[in-house]
């Protein structure tokens, strides 16, 4: 059986847990083994939040080594820099391109890090960066898609991911878990799934904001 | 695949279940509050389930029940321990009847704040057993152990998880529930059993506390809790790895070349392995002790090395090269391995992976928790800072003290001000040793309601004994909230499932506090009226400052107002979030192109603070026609 180990990390209120018990209820139902954790601060929003998730070993722990993630996963341009240290050489790093300011930086005594820097640092770790434009999310009635389903589409297109676990498997646990919103998460999760798979094995590819027609 | 996923929390709370537990306490504390939450969504015929005012009374009532004759179990953080300890010792010493179980969360790394102790070190002091699960799978089988052990041999004994298994996810066969047994409770009058009434009684209530451990050593071994496997030949490296650490032994060993390890998986260690230590000791030049936090088990073997003339080193943190800081997960066994002179084969990875491990070049911005959008609390940090300031001073003058839950986020930006937290109930006594000190200023202490509920009286008490000058912020939201909106007495009678509702106001009311304010923290003048009053004067003032946390009101769709902006008045002068910092307000692009501040309406309550700031009247607010409270 493959393994894969995956780092998810963004800001508390992004659904990243979520996505760490889709992909739970998706390998049990694949008879995968799984363990995840996560780690968030209190019960407030818009702190740090990281997921762990473990595919394909049976009986260990959460805790995955720093140097030795599969894939990384950021939903936050500037908290992707805290999963960037636990990149194995080669690995895979997910980017939804989304800025959630905190204020210290909206009122101009923070800094927040430049966009071209936290991609050549993507670049430069990781093996295969995909960045995902927060405007490509398919929009059903006027509304985008739920960020998170979209990024699982993109996380589960990546070679590491969906050797270990079949994508078809994530996308029916989607399904099951809000029957009323079926259309858009699905559309949301194959986007994603597509631009996951369709970026080349190596090197940088930006899933930008498509030009108007 | 059988199995559920399910967090270690809840594979305790299950195990319980299928272990027959009749009555289960907890107070809420991360990373331990998932088993009983999980309990309160169960429906529980014939048991009873409940967050309890504190740890120490959760304890008590769990002991009473098992003294009776019934299983009982009682959760808390690491930091509940010491809380409960004062009866815990106590109980220990008089061993129960039915079987008792603490189950106890520590917190190695830190994910939650508070001291990272290590409960090992209770379990030795009152001689009671306690078992280290390594995955949530092991927490539900070692659980239902745990409760035979206190039954075979009378001791009250712990379960211990850390974060990483407690929060963890993973596969359990749970399976269902076996009802509490159907006895009569038993009432036993011994008072050589059940009181300290005496030297006698308390010394041979001592002899059998250590009896009882003894007797739990040995029925520890015989249900094989701590596996031994010697290598095929004499020599080499023995391991001894205790608790969480066995769950990622294996995946470190895949990534070394080895001959000649054996093992000793420690899962109790209190009581600790000593038969199988010493023959570990014996077939082994040389011992490497894993585990985390203090170096309890390597202690041990270093205890029965001397013992049995063990000449080899024991590697472990007593003289390096590992840490009690933190956890530990496999670069630190890879560290111990390597003290141990094993080899990484030739052209791994390691080195590779270690230059990102190091860290990347630039920072991420920083990200200081605040509280939410709408929560009370602002208002009154907020009404605080304009009463020091009022009173002619500024809030690097004036000692405020902090408390522990969702209030202490009044240390962060933007309102700074908060000086210290210690422990549940700590701000009132320590603002007393403050004013006793002779310092100048006027003395603040702020607290939550749970927190005053769970050990504030007895400091507030003590302020109006003594008469100590000084003010008291009650901020009662209802709830205990960093730990994820539980229960507590002060909560609505619609929340109390059975129970009824203290009435929080009437409490402080009745000790009799020299002055008392009851107010609306959204109100920031009247709050502001209030603090300001109390510096100015003698003896105790109470400042109850009273509304539902933001996040329990918008569940029910309880609002307190409408607040909306026109971007066309605004300047961006942008005083509204530099003063409540409130996460509902961002910096955007307007219509017309210019960017200006807005309203994520998807977090704003309409508490209205922020309007009473903008220079402009570009923010306006409108109370709610029906507030319901
Ligand atoms: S009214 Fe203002 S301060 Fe209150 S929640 Fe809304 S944006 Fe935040
Ligand atoms: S205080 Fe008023 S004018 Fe200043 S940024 Fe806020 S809304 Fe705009």
């Amino acid at each position: 059986m493959k393994t894969c180990d995956m780092v998810l990390v963004g800001v508390g209120g992004q659904g990243i847990v979520t996505l760490g018990d889709l992909l739970a209820r998706a390998a049990c139902a694949a008879d995968v083994p799984i363990a995840f954790v996560p780690t968030k601060g209190m019960a407030q929003r818009g702190g740090f939040v990281k997921v762990e998730v473990r595919l394909g070993r049976a009986g260990g722990g959460a805790r995955i080594q720093e140097g030795r993630a599969d894939v990384i996963v950021g939903m936050e341009r500037s908290e992707v820099l805290k999963g960037v240290r636990f990149l194995r050489p080669g690995a895979h790093a997910v980017l939804y391109d989304h800025v959630w300011e905190p204020t210290g930086v909206m009122l101009g005594v923070d800094a927040y890090p430049a966009r071209d820097r936290v991609l050549a640092e993507l670049s430069d770790r990781a093996g295969r960066v995909v960045v995902l434009d927060p405007e490509r999310r398919p929009r059903l009635g006027g509304q985008p898609a739920a960020a998170n389903i979209f990024t699982l589409g993109a996380l589960s297109g990546c070679a590491p991911v969906r050797e270990a676990l079949d994508p078809r498997m994530i996308e029916s646990v989607v399904v099951q878990r809000w029957p009323k919103a079926t259309e858009t998460n699905l559309a949301a999760f194959h986007a994603g799934l597509q631009m996951g798979r369709e970026a080349p094995d190596h090197g940088f590819s930006q899933f930008a904001r498509k030009a108007p027609s | 695949m059988t199995g559920r996923i399910m967090t270690g929390n809840e594979a305790v709370a299950r195990g319980a279940l299928r272990a027959g537990v009749k009555v289960a306490t907890g107070y809420p504390g991360t990373p331990s509050t998932g088993c009983i939450a999980h309990l309160l969504t169960l429906d529980l015929p014939k048991r009873h389930v409940e967050w309890s005012t504190n740890e120490k009374v959760a304890f008590e009532i769990a002991s009473g029940a098992a003294w009776a004759g019934h299983r009982a179990l009682c959760t808390m953080k690491m930091s509940g321990v010491n809380v409960a300890y004062d009866a815990l010792i106590s109980i220990a010493y008089s061993g129960t009847n039915g079987g008792l179980v603490i189950y106890v969360a520590d917190d190695p790394g830190v994910s939650a704040g508070m001291p990272e102790q290590d409960s090992r070190g209770f379990a030795l002091m009152s001689y009671l057993p306690m078992l280290e699960p390594a995955t949530p799978a092991e927490a539900y089988e070692l659980v239902q152990r745990a409760f035979d052990v206190s039954e075979v041999t009378g001791a009250p004994v712990f379960l211990r998880t850390t974060t990483a298994i407690a929060l963890g996810h993973a596969e359990v066969d749970a399976e269902s529930p076996r009802a509490p047994a159907e006895i009569e409770p038993i009432l036993e009058k011994d008072i050589t059993r059940y009181t300290k009434a005496g030297s006698k009684i308390c010394k041979d209530q001592h002899q059998a506390s250590i009896d009882r451990l003894v007797r739990s050593g040995e029925y520890v071994q015989s249900m094989g809790l701590n596996r031994l496997t010697l290598a095929s030949s004499e020599g080499g490296t023995g391991i001894v790895c205790v608790g969480a650490v066995n769950a990622y032994l294996p995946e470190a060993l895949e990534r070394v070349s080895m001959d000649a390890i054996s093992l000793l998986e420690v899962r109790t260690t209190v009581p600790f392995p000593w038969d199988e230590t010493q023959r570990l000791l014996e077939h082994c030049e040389q011992i490497l002790v894993l585990e985390e936090l203090e170096a309890h088990a390597e202690r041990a073997v270093s205890v029965a090395a001397q013992q049995s003339g063990f000449s080899g080193a024991i590697i472990g943190k007593m003289n390096g090269p590992l840490s009690p800081i933190g956890e530990v997960g496999v670069t630190e066994i890879l560290a111990g391995l390597n003290a141990a002179g094993l080899v990484l084969p030739q052209g791994s990875s390691e080195s590779v992976s270690q230059s990102n491990a190091e860290g990347v070049a630039i920072l991420p911005a920083k990200r200081p928790i605040t509280v939410c959008a709408g929560c009370p609390h602002r208002g009154t940090y907020l009404a605080v800072d304009a009463a020091i300031q009022r009173a002619g001073f500024t809030k690097d003058d004036v000692m405020v003290t902090g408390d522990i839950g969702c209030t202490i986020l009044g240390m962060n930006p933007p309102f700074d001000l908060l000086w210290n937290e210690v422990s549940m109930g700590s701000s009132i006594s320590l603002a007393q040793g403050y004013v006793h000190a002779g310092v100048r200023t006027p003395v603040i202490a702020t607290m939550g309601d749970s927190t005053f509920f769970h050990g504030g009286i007895p400091g507030l008490v003590n302020a109006i004994q003594h008469q100590v000058p000084m003010t008291l912020v009650v901020m009662d939201n209802g709830w205990t909230c960093m730990t994820g909106m539980q229960v507590n007495p002060g909560t609505h009678d619609g929340f109390q499932g059975g129970g009824r509702r203290v009435d929080l106001e009437a409490v402080i009311r009745g000790l009799g506090p020299d002055h008392m304010h009851v107010v609306d923290p959204f109100d920031l003048e009247a709050t502001t009226d209030a603090v300001h009053l109390g510096l100015q004067s003698d003896g105790v003032t109470v400042v109850l400052a009273q509304r539902e946390c933001a996040i329990q009101s918008s569940r029910r769709k309880v609002r307190v107002g409408t607040t909306t902006i026109d971007a066309e008045a605004c300047i961006l002068c942008k005083r509204c979030l530099n003063v409540t910092g409130c996460p509902a307000l961002q910096i955007r692009e307007s219509e017309s192109g210019s960017p200006s501040m807005h309203i994520d309406f998807s977090q704003c309550t309409g508490c209205g603070l922020c309007a009473s700031f903008c220079p402009t009247g570009a923010i306006t607010h409108t109370v709610a026609s029906k507030e319901s409270s």
